[in-house]
């Protein structure tokens, strides 16, 4: 009895409970979300499935990984002496595998040493897991038709089985109204601006001015064609519309800030090795991954959305580690 | 005893410190006055230098002169705003370069891996700090000497920057660490950035990145130095060695970085990305003599660089093949024109001019013709030193090197106070091109500045 009546004394939002995630597991409102989680997994599956994606085993480690993840650090260690990598994100190996099977996904587990200020904002973890689809021959209008299906079946399922879990948790949330608003990234810098808020046509939206956005809608909506420069090299850029890439973000309403990203993918190596000089790397790092842009692959598109930031949103939650059994933030050292 | 005392500048330096950089690092403000240490005040008279030692090449601020007025309405204003007649030392030097304050506007120029520079790291480092002005280290420090342990018998990267943050004063400076191909192969920014023991002072403002895209000495060639055996093997997968490690044997065995490959697009790209990945700090660019600068200046502040260094070819370095040195790109004196040109083409970016400078005349005449600032980098090697005179049979050394640095830039400072004072100029932010004037014809047609025989 004295551990339920201490639980329930406990405040999930606040960092400070990030050590003992072993008694915030046992909470009562963190066992509802991580059931409504469950829950959402299971949809996505069905979803997913039911288009014909086939769900395969994600890559964990490997010779080289994303490096386009804003200021987050990978994890390096020794493979029998030579440097290899924990993914940051599996969008080599979706590539790849979707040159095989077409119509693929993974739940995709990475880790990114974020900078410790990503600590503060409530919507960064060192470790999650994304829903990471690609689909051959698909085109980015494609893509966010498949991430607005999705996202919309997953919260009809869980209205449905967790009525009661909703509740308890104090959230209201409806269906989102398909057809999403789709604004290109000029549109959503214009609306920023008639709000009085800093964003340049020629950069990424602060996540500040990106909340703030969040915060006009009532549905998800996207933001598309961003600006060459601070994306991966994966993104493709329009060949008619030079400096704009095919890709978009989906966000959340009510201030839930970024849901997905994704994009039509380059898939020439000549445009890739151009395109990876951004970081400043040598391309001779990414070896296997340009031998198989040479040996050819399928045009794509596909997206990556996190599980935590959808369970986040679904049920309503002040921080993304309320959203994950046993999150770990930048700079605090957690089970 | 019959000293004679070197300018400085020379084009090989084998630290015997006789020049009036070492003197300087020795006597500090003393030194800048023409006594030697042997003669002093009441046993020598002096006159200004009309002798060259030999002819250079090319025209370099040599050509330049200052040019003082009697009648300074300038100075009758500070004259009114203090209440009495100004002094040299009434001259303020603080400003803002790229994003940090500073004392001076003088620069430590990039120094990376390479011996006679890392391992005076720790030295540099606490004697830039100390005096206020920005320390850029330079490349390769990650891969030779390690990140936070070290890797050899010198310091490691993280000391030397630490080593910069915790002799900060006042929020003085700010240290920028430079990162090329093999830099960003090793991932160099992600791990400063996301480091909890830099993060306050990411929040201070007290860190930076530069990109290395060049430097004067050697310009599309980029890092090479000399490492033994030990080292060869651990770098054998991160550097190209002309000797293989394991099939060749020596004692020392060149190693060369790559260049990086540039174009507009892919520049463009680097300083958005950095800016979008890294918003906490500032982002400079270092520039070798090229023949596009102005196409690159105009491509990088577009896109939002903070602060531009271009190194002329008689920039220093501690290893370069002779020929890069003599024969690849523009002098000093031009790269300074393209700082000129991009000013007058409403350019706000911060630039600064590197190049076989070290005096405080250098940084006045630059400042005049548009520079922001000065980068030095082998006078802060000669002054790290703390010695006068040869290391057998020095004339005076410093109990603590890192007073060399500090009192290296205070002379520098003291000089280019009693210069612009001389041109009635009370901050250095006013100096002008009106306060300057060319010795050749080509020189004042460049600048559009009097030429002084006419």
């Amino acid at each position: 009895m004295t551990e339920t009546v201490h639980l329930k004394k406990l405040d999930l939002s606040s960092p400070n409970i990030l050590p003992k995630s072993y008694i915030a597991i046992r909470h009562p409102r963190m066992k509802k979300v991580l059931k409504i989680q469950a829950t959402i997994c299971m949809a996505a599956r069905e979803y997913l499935n039911s288009l014909g994606f086939i769900e395969l085993l994600p890559p964990i480690i490997g010779p080289v990984t994303d490096p386009g993840i804003r200021g987050a650090k990978q994890v390096t260690f020794d493979f029998y002496g030579r440097e290899y990598k924990v993914m940051s994100s599996a969008i080599l190996y979706k590539q790849m595998a979707m040159a095989s099977l077409d119509k693929i996904y993974f739940f995709s587990p990475n880790i990114r040493l974020e900078p410790l200020d990503s600590a503060k904002t409530g919507r960064h973890l060192v470790e999650f897991v994304q829903i990471d689809i690609e689909q051959a021959y698909a085109n980015y209008f494609d893509a966010m038709e498949i991430a607005e299906g999705l996202l919309t079946y997953v919260v009809k399922k869980v209205l449905k089985e967790h009525e009661e879990d909703l509740k308890d948790l104090g959230r209201e949330l409806k269906v989102p109204r398909r057809p999403f608003k789709k604004l290109t990234h000029r549109e959503a810098v214009n609306i920023l601006r008639s709000h009085g808020i800093k964003a340049s046509y020629e950069h990424e939206i602060p996540w500040e001015a990106e909340k703030e956005l969040s915060f006009m809608f009532e549905d998800p909506f996207f933001i598309y064609d961003y600006p060459r420069g601070a994306r991966g090299f994966y993104d493709r850029e329009d060949p008619k519309r030079p400096g704009i890439l095919r890709d978009f973000d989906m966000l959340y309403p009510e201030g839930y800030g970024e849901a997905v990203s994704g994009a039509e993918r380059e898939y020439r190596a000549e445009k890739v090795i151009e395109r990876m000089r951004a970081t400043g790397e040598n391309p001779a790092k990414y070896g296997w991954y340009i031998e198989m842009l040479k040996y050819g692959i399928p045009p794509s598109a596909g997206f990556g959305i996190g599980v935590e930031r959808l369970t986040r949103y679904i049920c309503g939650l002040k921080a993304v580690w309320e959203a994950r059994p046993y999150p770990k933030v930048a700079g605090i050292y957690s089970p | 005893m019959p000293f004679r005392l070197l300018r400085g500048g020379c084009p090989y330096c084998d630290l015997c410190c006789t020049c009036e950089i070492a003197r300087k690092a020795v006597y500090g403000r003393d030194a800048l006055y023409p006594f030697l240490p042997s003669k002093e005040f009441g046993d020598v008279q002096a006159g200004g230098e009309i002798f060259f030692e030999g002819y250079t090449r090319f025209y370099n601020l040599d050509h330049v002169v200052l040019l003082p007025c009697l009648f300074l309405p300038d100075r009758l204003s500070k004259s009114v705003e203090l209440g009495r007649e100004p002094l040299f030392i009434d001259v303020d030097t603080e400003t803002t370069l790229g994003g940090f304050k500073v004392k001076v506007p003088l620069v430590v120029a990039a120094m990376g891996s390479t011996d006679v520079a890392n391992k005076r790291g720790l030295v540099l480092s606490e004697g830039s700090a100390k005096a206020g002005i920005i320390q850029v280290i330079g490349e390769n420090v990650i891969n030779m000497r390690g990140y936070d342990k070290r890797i050899s018998s010198q310091p490691c990267l993280k000391e030397r920057i630490l080593k910069y943050l915790e002799n900060v004063d006042s929020d003085y400076g700010g240290v920028l660490i430079q990162q090329n191909v093999e830099d960003a192969n090793a991932e160099l920014w992600n791990k400063v950035y996301s480091d909890k023991d830099l993060d306050e002072y990411i929040e201070r403002g007290l860190i930076g990145f530069e990109i290395k895209a060049g430097q004067g000495a050697k310009p599309g060639l980029d890092g090479e130095v000399k490492v033994n055996r030990e080292l060869a093997l651990k770098l054998k997968n991160k550097f190209f060695f002309p000797d293989d490690p394991e099939k060749v044997k020596k004692e020392l065995y060149e190693r060369h970085s790559v260049p990086g490959t540039f174009t507009k697009e892919i520049l463009k790209d680097m300083i958005k990305l950095a800016k979008n990945n890294y918003p906490r700090v500032k982002l400079w660019l270092k520039l070798g003599p090229y023949a596009d600068l102005d196409e690159i200046i105009g491509v990088a502040s577009k896109a939002g660089i903070d602060c531009i260094t271009i190194d002329g070819s008689e920039g220093g370095t501690g290893m370069s093949p002779i020929a890069a040195m003599r024969e690849l790109g523009y002098p000093t004196l031009v790269c300074l024109k393209k700082i000129t040109d991009a000013k007058s083409r409403g350019i706000k970016t911060s630039m600064i001019i590197a190049g076989r400078l070290f005096e405080g005349g250098h940084l006045v005449k630059s400042l005049c013709l548009g520079a922001d600032g000065v980068a030095m980098g082998r006078p802060f090697i000669i002054a790290s030193e703390g010695r006068f005179g040869p290391a057998n049979k020095p004339v005076k050394k410093l109990g603590n090197q890192v007073d060399g640095v500090v009192n290296f830039v205070e002379a520098i400072k003291v000089e280019a106070q009693m210069l612009a004072s001389a041109l009635g100029k009370y901050s250095l932010e006013d100096l002008s091109k009106g306060n300057v004037g060319a010795l050749e014809k080509v020189v004042a047609d460049m600048f559009n500045i009097q030429y002084v025989y006419e």
